[in-house]
Formats: structure tokens, sequence, C-alpha cells
């Protein structure tokens, strides 16, 4: 018994700490490439940190470019969990007429290639009003995210035994009153996954930003390095496209350590398996 | 009330679906035509300074090179221009919906190549007018403007040159045994150079070419073909002579190279994104490269300049690049002229463009006080008066996307047995037509 | 009515570019220009006379088949091992998570950095080893360059799915497996027996999202291959974006996409009504 375990052990940290090295590899390379020595870069000579301060000083400065990046992604946040969290609630616990034809169509969403669809919602945004504008992008950048969202809190929802809300309903809460003192706190987990997909999505797009926004000052960062990248005739630069990399990846990686407590606490605390 | 909210949606989705149809069923009306009425030659060819805020669009490519422009221009002038920089590789799809939706900014900077399409379309103004009013009107660069012009009319202006030159490296020459001085006068001659150059050994390679990327064949390539007196299309970019004898003779020095193991590792794979960066390492011995990238040329080896020859001798260049003109969908068409006119003017031409090391719009400039000081810039200034800009309404899907005919073409003729090049060719034709 | 918000946005963002869409597959649209009128059917007759048409399909069903049994069964397999309460086991979820943190676009790039001939990792420790003297090409020939995306791909995208299975795992309430373990039930058997079944609607989204993803890849080509060597790589999506803003076709980059659409919702209602069996009742 003891040395079945300690061979599963083994396995386990074999199988695992090797996947996890091989999954780690590319991110630490690309981190030490970025401030390594190489021709036709920032950093000509010994390691050192030239290629960000290209990074820094381009054009309208890092600062304006992550505080656009910040606005937009906590813009779809908000946009991507109201309208999950009211749809997920409604998918998962009430017959509507349409029910199935509109989860189809959000779902559809998936199914148009991003580059047809950009042309249609760049002239109906200018219609609106939004074009150039953050809000607007944050309005593109919800849709995308939509059909995730939505399917994430149906499950979410589904995953809770009925039993909860009806003493709830019960007690003499409204369907809003449970949702708002159940079943948040039930489907927290899902909130979570959604709410960073959100932000990750939000964060690293660029194409609809290149769309949507002509000023050079509310460029999001990852525009902001697309452009920076293709500066010179013809060529990229290794080592600012490495750089960018590495600053687009940190406060998504930040962000990911930060919530995971959460989603331990979510997924590892009994109660919310009902 | 859940039977009127619906309703009420209908609607404004109704609207919103017309409102959109009509909008961009609106993008082909022409606005504007030449000039101003009754404007005289002097405003004709200056524009107007009335603090006007000017729009203009470029790609990053060439960003530095307009930055500097906009930079000079605004802390002399009333009119203030607005820089936009676009991702290189998505400048197209920008680009090409705000000219459909008729929203582009007042200067459109474009890729040369591209052009055409564009002022067909209808997307830049016709400045014929403007231009011959300019007092230094016949010394500009005639090539972009040759392929801004449609039924006579002239619609761009050079903006960014970039000619393709060879570039060598004279401390390999040096230990190569070669004279440092004296580059390939000949395209067989500069297979020599390499081969001689390769003899070295160790990380060091003859040669080095974008092999996988069509822009950068038609690039550097193409000037031999030139060089011979040939051509690589008919006048009306419909028609192809890339299977001539003369094509192939210059494809069969370069095949020569890549079967002989001439060429740089990594060559028959090179895309385009790093092509140039290749040989500022210091392994390269000699190779066609942008003019552009002089420089960012390290100074740990000295780099020598020199025209592309044709197979037997001659020289050409492509001369690529940005070419500007004002869109149609500028409402102040004056004000980005005085933009334009100026940057083509003494001062600009020679404080900003020259002293940067870049090429000169004007051949009466070619000669100034900051080439004087580097002889490589004073050739390839005089290169540019041979060099040629291909025109065709299809270039761009034809020869610089991967997905195009022409780079399977040159492949299979360099990389494979070229049995099929006839059958290739008649492919590059059939998209030039299309 | 908790959907109406997301119906109205969808009806606004989702359906009324789309009908445009649709009028633009109709109508000779050259971007530049915009509508030049009804053209029906002009613009779908010429699909499949395009020499690219047939090649990409076929790469895109073998990219997308590839691609989405080996993410799955990868995912499945780290799910399984996070979720086990261990010491370290937030370390290996941590490291199987951190790719997906990553734009597509960010991760192209880095494995174009780390498979090119200039600054790539790999050759010249393979060269100090004495394994090879000539570098490896990455992206180079068909097989390889197909190979390499797929690396990029499930690098990329594990942890994601990897998430949702977890998600789902922890759903299935314990008391489930205790009694199939007194009935007897070995951990293989409660895990096809249970654990899949159960799973099936976080199965669903894994197979929803990653058979659609793949079938509409574009990105980690474009960046990455060009669609090359020789269009080898060359998908659906790639077509549509250089009928686009390549030829500047509207039309036809329009009519190819709404021939994508129908065959992906044809795919996905199949999908969906499979998988979801049970999970209504």
């Amino acid at each position: 018994m003891r040395l079945q375990r300690a061979i599963g052990n083994t396995s386990f940290w074999v199988f695992g700490g090797g996947l996890a090295i091989m999954f780690l590899v590319p991110l630490i390379w690309t981190a030490v490439a970025s401030v390594s020595p190489h021709g036709a870069t920032a950093q000509q000579d010994g390691y050192g940190f030239n290629n960000y301060r290209t990074l820094t000083e381009y054009d309208a400065g890092l600062l304006t470019y992550l505080w656009n990046s910040a606005y937009v992604s906590i813009l779809t946040v908000v946009f991507t969990l109201g309208l999950s969290l009211l749809g997920g609630y409604a998918f998962a616990r009430f017959r509507f007429p349409g029910r199935d034809a509109l989860f189809l169509l959000i779902i559809a969403i998936l199914m148009v290639p991003y580059a047809t669809l950009l042309v249609p919602l760049w002239v109906l945004l200018g219609e609106l009003g939004l074009r150039n504008s953050l809000f607007g992008l944050a309005l593109v950048l919800t849709l995308y995210q939509l059909p995730f969202s939505m399917f994430m809190m149906r499950i979410s929802f589904e995953a809770v035994p009925r039993e909860i809300e009806e003493s709830a309903l019960v007690d003499g809460c409204g369907t809003f009153g449970v949702l708002r003192r159940v079943l948040v706190f039930a489907v927290w987990p899902g909130m979570i996954t959604v709410g960073l997909f959100a932000f990750l999505h939000a964060w690293n797009d660029f194409i609809a930003p290149l769309f949507m926004i002509n000023d050079s000052s509310r460029y999001p960062l990852s525009l902001a390095i697309a452009t920076l990248r293709q500066q010179t005739m013809g060529a990229v630069d290794f080592g600012a496209t490495q750089a960018g990399v590495v600053i687009m990846a940190l406060p998504c990686l930040l962000l990911f350590v930060l919530l995971q407590r959460h989603y331990v606490r979510g997924f590892m605390s009994g109660a919310l398996k009902g | 009330m859940r039977r009127s909210t619906r309703t009420r949606a209908t609607t404004a989705v109704t609207a919103a679906v017309l409102a959109l149809v009509m909008s961009a069923c609106g993008g082909d009306d022409d606005t504007g035509t030449t000039g101003g009425d009754g404007d005289t030659s002097a405003s004709l060819a200056e524009g107007v300074d009335d603090g006007s805020t000017i729009t203009m669009w470029t790609r990053a490519a060439t960003e530095a090179q307009s930055q500097r422009l906009v930079d000079a221009y605004n802390a002399s002038h009333e009119n203030q221009v607005e820089l936009t920089v676009i991702p290189t590789d998505d400048y197209l799809p920008r680009v090409g919906t705000a000219a459909g939706a008729g929203e582009l900014p007042d200067v459109l900077s474009l890729d040369v190549v591209f052009v055409p399409q564009f002022t067909t379309a209808g997307a830049y103004l016709d400045i014929t007018e403007r231009i011959d009013a300019l007092p230094f009107a016949d010394d500009l660069a005639q090539s972009h403007i040759e392929v801004g012009t449609l039924d006579g009319a002239k619609h761009v202006v050079p903006h960014t040159m970039d000619l393709s030159v060879l570039f060598y490296n004279k401390n390999l020459y040096e230990q190569a045994g070669l004279d440092p001085e004296a580059p390939p006068t000949t395209l067989q001659e500069f297979a020599e150079h390499a081969r001689a150059v390769d003899a070295l050994g160790g990380d060091v390679s003859g040669t080095f070419f974008g092999g996988n990327c069509g822009g950068c064949y038609v690039f550097t390539w193409w000037p031999s073909i030139w060089a011979a007196g040939a051509d690589v299309m008919n006048e009306d970019g419909t028609e192809s002579f890339l299977a001539e004898p003369e094509a192939q003779a210059v494809y069969d020095v370069w095949k020569g190279l890549v079967e002989d193991d001439i060429v740089a590792p990594g060559t028959q794979d090179e895309a385009g994104p790093t092509w140039t960066g290749v040989f500022p390492e210091g392994n390269i011995g000699v190779m066609p490269m942008p003019s552009t990238t002089l420089g960012l040329m390290p100074d740990t080896f000295e780099t020598g300049v020199a025209p592309i020859p044709g197979v037997d001798g001659g020289e050409s260049t492509f001369v690529g690049g940005d070419a500007i003109g004002i869109s149609s969908n500028s409402e102040i068409p004056d004000a980005a002229w005085n933009f334009i006119a100026w940057t083509l003017g003494d001062e600009a031409q020679v404080e900003v463009v020259a002293q940067n090391r870049d090429v000169v719009a004007r051949t009466d400039l070619a000669s100034n006080e900051y080439s004087d000081q580097d002889p490589r810039l004073v050739t390839i200034n005089e290169v540019a008066g041979v060099g040629r800009t291909p025109y065709s309404m299809r270039f761009g899907e034809t020869f610089n996307d991967p997905q195009g005919p022409w780079l399977p073409l040159v492949r299979n003729y360099v990389f494979g047995d070229g049995s099929t090049l006839e059958q290739d060719n008649e492919a590059v034709d059939a998209s030039l037509q299309s | 009515m908790y959907a109406a918000p997301a119906g109205v946005f969808v009806l606004l963002l989702f359906v009324v570019p789309l009908l445009l869409v649709g009028q633009m597959s109709a109508s000779e649209w050259p971007l530049l220009q915009g509508s030049r009128g009804i053209n029906l059917p002009d613009n779908y007759a010429g699909i499949a006379d395009d020499r690219l048409f047939w090649p990409a399909v076929g790469f895109t069903l073998k990219y997308t088949v590839i691609v989405v049994v080996v993410l799955l069964v990868l995912a499945m397999g780290m799910a399984l091992l996070v979720q086990e309460r261990r010491r370290g086991v937030g370390f290996l979820r941590t490291a199987y998570f951190l790719p997906v943190s990553l734009g597509l676009a960010s991760a192209s790039l880095l494995f174009w950095g780390f498979y090119s001939p200039q600054i790539g990792p790999i050759d010249p420790i393979l060269e100090w080893l004495g394994i090879t003297d000539e570098p490896i090409r990455w992206i180079g020939t068909p097989n390889m360059a197909l190979f390499s995306s797929i690396v990029l791909v499930v690098w990329k995208f594990a942890g994601f799915f990897m998430l949702i299975l977890m998600v789902g795992l922890q759903s299935i309430p314990n008391e489930v497996y205790e009694a199939a373990r007194v009935d007897g039930a070995s951990k293989v058997q409660s895990f096809f027996r249970i654990t899949l079944p159960l799973l099936r609607p976080s199965i669903a989204l894994c197979l929803i999202i990653s058979i659609t993803g793949s079938l509409l890849a574009f990105d980690q080509f474009f960046i990455l291959t060009n669609g090359g060597p020789d269009n080898s790589t060359t998908t659906v999506v790639m077509m549509i974006y250089r009928e686009a803003f390549r030829r500047f076709d509207l039309g036809s980059a329009a009519a190819l996409s709404v021939v994508v659409l129908l065959v992906l919702l044809v795919i996905n209602i199949a999908q969906f009504r499979y998988l979801r069996r049970g999970a209504d009742d």
C-alpha cells in the first residue's frame, strides 16, 4: 500500500512536473531573450533593459497605453459579467420563448470570423457615434466574450442545486433577491473565470482597437506594441517583440496568481458542491 | 410593457440597418476636384496655412521618416498635422475600410505599390495642377508620381523613398581577398564575390535573401531584370514577363548560389519580417538591402553600397517606399497640400530627409551638404534616377501576398527543379487580369 | 426577463452586422468603393473556383481534428491531475495556466521568436549537445509547420480547457464518488461511468470552443507561418482575410464567411443536441 502510494506520488511528479516545465520553458525563454544582447535590437552589448526603454519611451508613453488598456479591460469585464450573470441565470432557470434560439445566436458569435464582422461593426459603431472611443471598443470586445461567458454562467447556475433557491424563495425572496443574496455566492468561481477571461481577452486583443481607434493617444498597449514592433522598414525588432510579449503578459500573470486564491477557496469549500 | 419594449427595439434596429446600408453605400461619391476656383498659382503651389488641423495616417514602417517631417512642419506652421501610426501588417485592412466608408484622413501615405488601386477607387484627389505649380515640379522623382497617374491625372507625390541597393561588408571583403572599394558591377560578379566570402567558412555566408517572401524577391531581384533592359510586366500591368529568358537568367544566378549553399541558413524559410536583420549581424558578404536601413547599420564593420547590377552589367533599383496624397474625403485640401508641398521643399528635403540619411525625393538635391559627407548616399540618390516602380492594379495580391501566385513561381524555380515555370507564370497572368 | 439585456446587445451588435454581411455576400462590394449592387450568386459561385479553396478546406479539417483531440485529452489529464488535493498542485495549476494569460497574437510572436533561426534557443542547445549541426526548419516544411503550430496552440490553450473541465469536475458532488466506491467501482470505472457523463456540459463547452476555434484558425498561422511554406498551412479564414484585405473584395469574403458560418452552425447544433441530451431533464 505504501509502495503503491510512493509510485503514485512519483509518477504524479514526473508527469505533472515534466509537463509544467514544458509549459514554463517558452515563458522563461522570452523573459531571458528580452534582456539578452542581440544585433539589430536596442540591446547591443551585454544583458540589460534597453528593449524595455524603447517601449517606455514610445510615442505617447507607456503609462498612457497602460491606462487605456486597463480602462478598456475593466469596462469589458463589467459589461461581460453583467450580461452573462443575468443571462446565465435566465438560461439555467427559466423557460421563455426563444430561449434556445437566443442561446444558439449567442454561441453563433463564435462562428463568424473576426475579420468578417469587423467591417460591419466598424460602420455600425460609426453610426452610433461610438467609434474612436474606448467605450465602443469595450462593447465590441464584450461581444466576442459573450458566447464563452454565457455558456460558462449557464453551466455554473445549472450546477447549483435547486433546493438552495427554493428555500430562499419560500423565505419570501423574489427571483432577483435569490440571485443577489444566494446564487451570486454559489456561482462565484464561474464569475471569476468569466471575468478573468474577459480581462485577458480585452487586454490582449489588438485587432478590434486597430479598427475602432483612430487617435494614437487612445491606443491600448497591445496596439501600441504591435505598432512599435514593425517600425523599421520591412523588419521586425526581435528585442522589442519579446519585451512587448513580456510587458503584455506581466499584468495577466499577476492577475491570475492573485485570483488563484479565490479559485482555490471557491473550489475547495465543500459548501459550494451542495 | 414587454411588447412596447420589443417594438421600440425593433424600430431602433431597423433604423440602424437602414443607416448602415446607406452609409456603406455612400463611400464612392466624389468629393472635391482639383484646387479651388480662381486660385492664383502661388496658392495652388503652396496651399494655405490658416491654422487647420490636418489628419494623416502612415504605416509603422515609415513612422520615423513621417514623424520627423511632421514635427518640423508643426514647429514652423499655423497648421498642425496629427499623425496616426498603424501597424504595418494591418495597414491595408484599416485604410481600405476607411476608404470604403469615405472616412479617410486628410493626408494619406501609402506603400507605393498599392497606390493604383486606391487612385482607381477614387480615394485620392486629383492634384495635377498643384504638382505642376510647384517651382521644382520637373525635379521630383517621377516613379512614384507615374504610378499614381490615372488617365493623365496625378494623385500622389513621393513621401518616403526606399530603394533596393547592394550592401556589402567591407571587412569580410578584405578578409576574403576582395577589393573593398570594388563592389560587383554584374550579377555574375556579385555571385563570385559571394562565393569568395562564403569560402571564409565559420558563421560567415556569402549572401542572404527573403526566400519565402514575395515582396522581398520583387524588391531585390527585379532590378537585375530591369538592368538588362527587360521588363517584368507589360505597361498596363496585366501580363507577366517573369518567365522570359532575361528573368530566368537572374533566377539562375541565385539558384546557383542556393545549390552551392552560399546563402545563409534560414534563407529558404525567411518570410520577410527579419530579412533585413541578418546583414547587420556582420556575417553576410553581400546582399541587396533597402536603402532606408543604411542608418541602422552597426559600426562594428564597414558597410559598402553599390547599385544592383544586371546579369551582364547595367544597374537599376526598385523605387519603393511610401507615396502621399490628399484623400478625397478631406474637407481642407488646401491646408493638406500646404503640408505636402512643404515636405518636398528644399528645407524639408535637405534639413530633415537628407540629414537623416534618407533618400531625397528630388533629383536636383541628389547631391547636398549631407550626402557630400557620405558618398554612399550619392550612390543611392543617383540610382534613384534609373530606378522603377512597377505598375499593376493587382500588384499586392499577386506579388506581395504569401498566398499570391508569384511566390510559388520563384520558389519552384530556385528551390525546386523549375519545371513548372510556364504553368506558374500562367497563374501570375490570371491573377494580374482578375 | 433576465436575458433581455443580452438579447438587445446581441441584436444590435451581432445580428445587425450579420445582416450587413449577408447583404455584402450578395453584392459586388469592393472594400475601397462600397456596394456596387446585387450580383447574386456570383460571390458564392466563385468560391469553389479559387485555386486555394479545396487545399485550405482540407488543411483546416486536418488541423482541427488533430488539435481538438490532442488538446482535450491533454486538458482532461491535466484537470484530473490538478483537482486532487495534494501539496504542489497549486504550482502545477499555475504553470499550466500561465500560457493562457497571453493573447494568441502574443503567444504566436513568442513562438515565432522561439522557432527563429536567429534567436531561437533550441538549435544552439541541440548543437551544443552535438545532436545536430543543421538548424531545425521549424516552419520550413509543411509537416513541421503544422507540428510547430499545433505545439503553439496546445501550449496556449491546454490550460484554458483544463480550467473549464476543472470547474466541471468540482461541481460533481463527492457523494456520487463515495457511493460508487462503496459499490466497489474502480477509479477507472468511476471515471468512465460517472465523471465523463456528468462532465457533459463542460465537455460540450470545450468541444464547441475548440472545434469552432480551430476551424476558424487565423492568428497563429498569420503570424507564425504566413500560410506557408507553399500555401501548405493556408486556412479558410486566411482565404477570407485575403479576399477582404488583399484583394479588397468584401463580397467574396462575406460569401465565404456565410458558408463557414452555416457549416459551423450545423456542426454545433449537432454537437449541442448530442451532448446536452440529459442535461436539460
